[in-house]
């Protein structure tokens, strides 16, 4: 009977437990607290989270109950990660809920989201020349995209082996936005360029908002084809929005369908952090580049905003240039209240809706690219 | 491999001049056709008030005869949201700030709030007042929701 005990007690959690997988549980807890207490994108951060305790049970090897294990139920469901099937999904959601009449009512804005990708680029040489193969350089340049999905879908091309720890820090920057672009806002921009006020944006009409996706879909993927399963799930729900015959299924596509595809996405990136394969150099090192990333990208943007006012005749506010990364909306409300907090009737949320949804499509051709000349 | 030695091993600075070129090109192209395209719709809708293609004998159309603004189609689940604001604006002055709306709508769960209350503002349902504050204008909430 002691054997038995034995035996038993071998196999326990408490047995098996190193201090890796120890402090992959507490980095868990901390995504768990920062989206339930603080609201840093708990969609996110609380799904990874506890996908992270998911995984991060230490286990006999065998049993198949590891993500790892080909034969395991988490396994199935990271498929959807591994082969990029659940980010156009979750892009099939986001241009369900996307309303582009503000990018449409001023297209200049739109290269703001352009100038802020140059992040990701910067970013690709900085980690080239840390030593990461130009694929892996490639799928951590991505994250100063700020755009997970995408982050996700680039690395489960390029870098499969680099999911986790890509995934977790594409997510906590996006979730730190309001942490991360505040202070790079202050220090780049003059108290009177906050002060700037947007003109009212020209009416779109519904016609142009049908349109657009249309239009959109075909000239990017005609330019960068790898774009594609990003970009045509994001003009197919944007499509579908806008079409209103169509209501049922946008609805579907921004409720249930991004719902679940986020769940299972956030979860099982969260459980693929095992404590002995996320806890390397590189892992350290990809969280360095991927801060570097966003602060280069949000920079950019804002450098950029500025550089326009230098020819535009009617001023733009350049703090809009800090959504032009692709973390939506969240970026934008930082804009809207780094701009409040110089005068609190300046209302430019709407206004930084543009560059920033004209982040998410620079951010996917972006990724495009990289996987077309990485493949 | 590191630094400068590996960035020029992987053709690191030509990948990503070409990457910015490419996404830069993409996203100023795509600017270009849709600054463009309500002027091209609105010549297909009405190619009389564009001076090259008006007839010679053709008088030019006054003002009356220019269509009226189109008032933005509010669908089943937008009249609801217009009903949802009505309600939060109705627990403010008579004149108040967009932004406190706003902050109530995103509080109280109101779908797709920032859409939703810029669609408000094109409809003229809210309306601004010159100085900074904006008023709830019933008669236009009435004429959408009836």
């Amino acid at each position: 009977m002691d054997a038995l005990f034995l035996e038993f007690f071998q196999n326990t959690g408490f047995y098996l437990c190193d201090y890796r997988y120890i402090i992959m549980i507490i980095i868990g807890c901390i995504f768990i607290y920062l989206g339930i207490a603080k609201h840093y994108e708990p969609l996110l951060l609380v799904p990874i989270g506890f996908g992270m305790l998911v995984g991060n049970i230490p286990i006999f090897k065998g049993l198949g109950l590891g993500i790892y294990e080909s034969n395991s139920v988490l396994h199935y469901l990271y498929f959807g990660v591994t082969q990029g099937i659940y980010p156009p999904l979750i892009f099939l959601g986001i241009g369900a809920m996307t309303d582009f009449s503000t990018l449409l009512a001023r297209p200049v804005l739109m290269l703001l989201g352009a100038a802020a990708q140059a992040g990701i680029f910067i970013t690709f040489i900085g980690a080239l020349a840390l030593g990461f193969a130009p694929n892996e350089a490639s799928a951590i340049g991505i994250i100063g995209g700020a755009d997970g999905p995408t982050a996700i879908f680039l690395t489960a091309k390029l870098a499969p082996r680099l999911i986790g720890p890509i995934a977790v820090a594409a997510y906590s920057y996006m979730a730190l936005v309001p942490v991360i672009q505040p202070p790079i806002m202050k220090l780049l921009t003059s108290r009177e360029e906050r002060l700037i006020r947007m003109e009212e944006p020209r009416e779109v009409s519904k016609k142009e908002k049908v349109i657009f996706p249309i239009v959109a879909f075909l000239l990017c993927c005609f330019l960068a084809p790898a774009a594609l399963p990003l970009l045509g799930m994001l003009c197919f729900g944007n499509l579908l929005k806008e079409a209103v015959v169509t209501e049922r299924l946008a609805v579907a596509a921004r409720n249930a369908i991004i719902d679940t595809a986020t769940i299972l996405l956030g979860l099982t990136v969260g459980a693929s952090t095992q404590g002995d394969v996320f806890l390397t150099g590189s892992s350290v090192r990809i969280f360095v580049l991927g801060a570097c990333s966003f602060a280069i990208a949000t920079a950019c943007g804002l450098l950029f905003a500025k550089l326009m006012n230098l020819f535009l005749k009617t001023k733009i506010n350049p703090l809009l240039g800090a959504a032009g990364v692709s973390a939506v909306p969240d970026s934008a409300r930082v804009v809207q209240h780094v701009g409040q907090q110089e005068d609190p009737t300046n209302f430019l949320l709407m206004h930084a809706m543009a560059p920033n949804v004209s982040g998410v499509i620079g951010s996917a051709i972006a990724a495009g690219v990289l996987w077309s000349l990485m493949a | 491999m590191y630094g400068l030695e590996a960035i020029q091993a992987h053709n690191g600075w030509a990948v990503a001049v070409v990457g910015i070129t490419i996404v830069f090109t993409g996203l100023v192209v795509l600017s270009l056709i849709i600054s463009q395209l309500h002027k091209v719709l609105d010549f297909i809708s009405n190619p009389n008030k564009f001076e090259v293609f008006r007839p010679a004998n053709v008088e030019p159309a006054d003002k009356k005869d220019e269509p009226v603004e189109e008032v933005p189609s509010f669908t089943g689940a937008q009249m609801e949201t217009a009903r949802q604001y009505r309600m939060l604006a109705r627990t403010l002055e008579d004149e108040f700030l967009l932004p406190k709306l706003l902050n109530l709508a995103v509080i109280s769960g109101v779908d797709k709030p920032h859409a939703n209350l810029g669609l408000l503002v094109r409809a003229g349902v809210i309306t601004p007042d010159g100085q900074g504050f904006f008023q709830w204008n019933q008669d236009a909430f009435d004429r959408i929701i009836s």
